[in-house]
């Protein structure tokens, strides 16, 4: 309970942010904080939130796992630091590239294999896996 | 004379004896029922945390850590531990990536610039 207190500000922008299966569970002195996120934004603002109370991220005593998904069909925006996105032919950074989106474009996602894994389609047709972490949904 | 006070004594002592026995009696019963209550409040709200395995962490860190050239992570018993160096600014983006493995906690002893 020591850790809920320690992380209640966090908690609750998740309960009003909208955050969808909100789960919060505390086990072994980690809390684990876990749901769906309706947009980047709130994710970006429980992120804000985390560092304040835990500056860098240090103490090592929460799991926050708030995500955004986003439906099949809909766009979404390389958001890499400035470089090209590499697109795979398979889930996993040991597979070939099969393609590149720039910076900044915007993408089909097709499916989202898992938390980490999407599969895209560029406009110019090309087809693949791309890390979730360099997607902005629109 | 003697022998009737020795018994009344002897029947208070019992008497007292008998009083504290039902006072336990009822006392361990009320303990008893508010335990059960307890353990049903646990059951439908607390499900275990979902733990990924070293395997699956492991290559999600590969993935994850890819391009963050400064950054060694090591995994060990669902715990993720980072060293070596990262700038500030892409701190965050690296612990999001992380925390969406599963990791049964993270320790962070990155040097930020």
């Amino acid at each position: 309970m020591a850790l809920q207190a320690k992380y209640t500000e966090l908690i609750n922008a998740a309960k009003g942010g909208g955050v969808q299966n909100l789960q919060v569970r505390e086990q072994d002195n980690v809390l684990y904080i876990n749901g769906d996120a309706p947009s980047g934004a709130v994710k970006d603002n429980l992120w804000a939130i985390y560092n304040k109370i835990d500056p860098d991220y240090r103490a090592g005593d929460l799991v926050l796992d708030v995500n955004v998904s986003a439906a099949a069909g809909s766009k979404a925006k390389v958001t890499t630091q400035e470089s090209n996105l590499n697109i795979r032919k398979g889930p996993g950074t040991d597979q070939p590239i099969v393609g590149k989106a720039a910076h900044n474009e915007i993408v089909t996602v097709l499916n989202q294999t898992n938390g980490q894994w999407w599969l895209i389609k560029t406009d110019k047709g090309a087809e693949g896996y791309v890390y979730s972490q360099y997607l902005t949904p629109q | 004379m003697k022998k009737t006070v020795f018994i009344k004594a002897i029947a208070v002592l019992f008497m007292a004896g008998s009083l504290q026995l039902t006072a336990c009696k009822n006392k361990s019963k009320d303990a008893g029922s508010s335990n059960t209550d307890t353990t049903t409040v646990q059951t439908q709200t607390t499900a275990p945390v979902e733990i990924a395995t070293d395997d699956s962490l492991t290559t999600g860190v590969r993935d994850a850590t890819k391009d963050y050239p400064g950054v060694n992570a090591t995994v060990d018993n669902g715990e993720v531990t980072l060293t070596g160096t990262i700038k500030r600014d892409r701190l965050t983006n690296l612990m999001q990536s992380l925390h969406a493995l599963h990791p049964k906690k993270i320790n962070n002893n990155l040097t930020i610039q």
